[in-house]
């Protein structure tokens, strides 16, 4: 064999994997998506730059009832933009009313998540997006289905062919376009971020100011441990899994083993991904399972250290709380409701 | 040459019954334990009254405004009175057991569960017994989150959340401890004790400070009486067959 032949063999290769990859790289020019306050810049992946066509695209998709078996469930059926993104249930419903078994995490700001759904086991927006598609007990479609459905449409042939260049529909496809409509809704400038970061110091009451000391403090909510206030912004979580114990049931045993489900780590069993608390007195009910009514049972749960189970986080300790404190911290949980983008409008600009 | 004839089904033989008898051996063991059977015709009872001589301490307004919606749901005062003394001196809230004397007698637990509630932000009953093995059933009959959590040394110590309207905890105790307090993480003026014994003879007084022991077989115990501010007595009693002891336990105040 001679060099020439390696040489072509290898073009040959890498002309494949370029195809492979060009085949969902977004054409036309990239947008940027304004920064709300209190948020750092959206982290945008390199193969798939946010254009104004991907992102429509991926509105549209986001609401597509096609995408599930029956055409009855979409993305937003669950993360419903009227709810936060959320679906306000316990549980997550898919097709023919089924139900899951974790509470549906809000889309707002889930672009920062260094992991997605509860036990993180999907690494990107990206392979987020085509996993409940395939759920039985939520959208329950292969996605060759998906693929076929929207191919025999000629307004999405055009669309996709907009957004990525002439090509098939692909799943790739779908999925970037998804996850780069998702990278548009973010959610800040929260009476929070006005104090915080605008130096508004009018911004919170004094009971919110009362609320955000005992967030932070060690010694009373040792909130801020998990859920992070950072110098320039804040995400509200620390970005980790970990075991509060939630989920038990009467016996004491857990239900759900969280990330060790994926990771077969020990140290992992029933640890879940610290959400952010960003509009959190709008995304009732909580915890993964939803078993926490309101923001007032939460707090009591904290202050009560959690469930005992060996794997028990070491952050989660009996809390010290008075009444005054109590009221204070929802003061706070209630200034970190923030604007809503409404999924509608084309966020971002041209660059 | 008979010899062999007689060999082969002889071992045939000795490995079915072998085989039989380790069976018929095991199955007993693994499926019920040999519990102690009593017998009515000799068992008889240990009865007694608790009583309290001196200066009692005197009853404590609980403060419950760390959480206003415990503090709602009581018209009064609420007091905690640790030693409720009644007429003649009479001690409630003493758990009375017998701490020896049953040799390695083995007791079927009782299938129905004890109860202890959450209600008004106080636990009820103060003080309980089970049985190692018994089902402990815990209620939130409050419209707020409790947290029970018994702080135990033998058994293994757990605490567990209850939402208003959660469904009742329920759990066992594998080992015998005297006394276990328990408290709410949440609410620190809440607190009980629960006293696990590995057979069925324990009671807790009433107000009128007696306790009942029925159907102990006869023989030579030593009884304690346990109270969460006054301490340990014990009792050495002897049991005939079919007899009624009587006892007077006394606690004296400063």
């Amino acid at each position: 064999m001679s060099k020439r032949v390696f040489i072509v063999l290898m073009a040959a290769l890498l002309g494949v994997s370029c195809t492979g990859a060009d085949d969902a790289y977004p054409i036309g020019d990239p947008v940027v998506i304004e920064t709300p306050l209190g948020l750092p810049e959206v982290p945008v992946p390199k193969d798939s730059p946010l254009t104004a066509d991907l992102i429509a695209l991926g509105r549209r998709l986001f609401n597509e009832v096609r995408l599930s078996s029956d055409n009855t469930v979409s993305c937003a059926s669950c993360h419903n933009p009227a709810l936060h993104f959320a679906d306000g249930l316990a549980v997550a419903k898919g097709i023919g009313g089924q139900l899951g078994t974790r509470n549906t995490p809000t889309v707002l700001n889930a672009a920062y998540s260094v992991a997605q759904f509860w036990d993180g086991r999907a690494a990107t927006l990206e392979r987020q997006a085509g996993i409940p598609i395939t759920a039985a007990n939520e959208m329950n479609q292969s996605h060759e289905a998906c693929v076929t459905k929207l191919s025999a449409d000629e307004e999405y042939k055009a669309a996709f062919e907009k957004a990525f260049g002439p090509g098939p529909i692909t799943m790739s496809r779908i999925e970037k376009a998804l996850a780069a409509f998702e990278r548009t809704l973010l959610s800040g400038n929260s009476a929070f971020d006005l104090y915080k970061y605008a130096g508004n110091k009018n911004a919170l009451s004094e009971a919110a100011i009362r609320g955000l000391q005992v967030f932070t403090d060690r010694n009373k909510g040792n909130c801020a441990t998990c859920h992070v206030i950072g110098e320039t912004y804040a995400l509200f979580t620390d970005g980790k899994f970990h075991n509060l114990g939630v989920g038990m049931n009467s016996s004491g045993e857990l239900t759900d083993m969280g990330r060790f489900n994926h990771s077969g780590v020990k140290s992992d069993r029933g640890t879940f991904r610290t959400p952010s608390l960003r509009n959190v007195a709008k995304t009732a009910p909580y915890m993964h399972d939803g078993s926490l009514k309101t923001l007032p049972e939460v707090i009591a749960f904290y202050m009560g250290g959690g469930n005992s189970n060996p794997q028990l986080d070491v952050e989660i300790r009996p809390l010290m709380l008075s009444a005054q404190d109590r009221n204070d911290l929802l003061a706070f949980l209630d200034a970190l409701t923030g604007d809503i983008p409404s999924g509608e409008e084309l966020h971002g600009r041209k660059r | 040459m008979t010899h062999r004839w007689v060999a082969l089904p002889l071992c045939v033989f000795l490995i079915l019954v072998s085989a039989c008898s380790d069976k018929s051996n095991i199955e007993p063991d693994a499926d019920e334990p040999a519990y102690f059977k009593i017998d009515p015709n000799t068992a008889g009872m240990i009865a007694g009254n608790v009583i309290f001589k001196g200066k009692r301490p005197a009853p404590k307004i609980v403060d419950m405004d760390q959480d206003p919606q415990c503090a709602e749901l009581h018209q009064q005062s609420v007091y905690d009175d640790p030693v409720s003394v009644g007429s003649e001196g009479s001690l409630a809230n003493a758990f009375v057991w017998i701490k020896q004397g049953l040799d390695d007698k083995k007791f079927e637990p009782p299938t129905d569960p004890m109860v202890i509630d959450q209600k008004g932000c106080w636990f009820g009953p103060r003080v309980l017994g089970l049985q190692v093995g018994q089902t402990f059933k815990v209620l939130n009959s409050d419209p707020v989150t409790h947290n029970i959590h018994p702080l135990a040394e033998i058994n293994r110590e757990w605490n567990q959340s209850q939402s208003p309207g959660a469904e009742p905890l329920i759990r066992k105790f594998s080992r015998p401890e005297v006394m276990i307090r328990v408290k709410c993480n949440i609410h620190n003026w809440m607190h009980a004790w629960i006293g696990v014994v590995d057979h069925p003879y324990f009671a807790v007084t009433g107000p009128d400070g007696a306790f009942q022991l029925n159907n102990v077989p006869p023989g030579k115990y030593t009884i304690e009486v346990w109270h969460e501010v006054l301490g340990r007595k014990e009792e050495q009693i002897t049991l005939v067959r079919a007899g009624r002891s009587e006892t007077i336990i006394e606690f004296k105040g400063e």
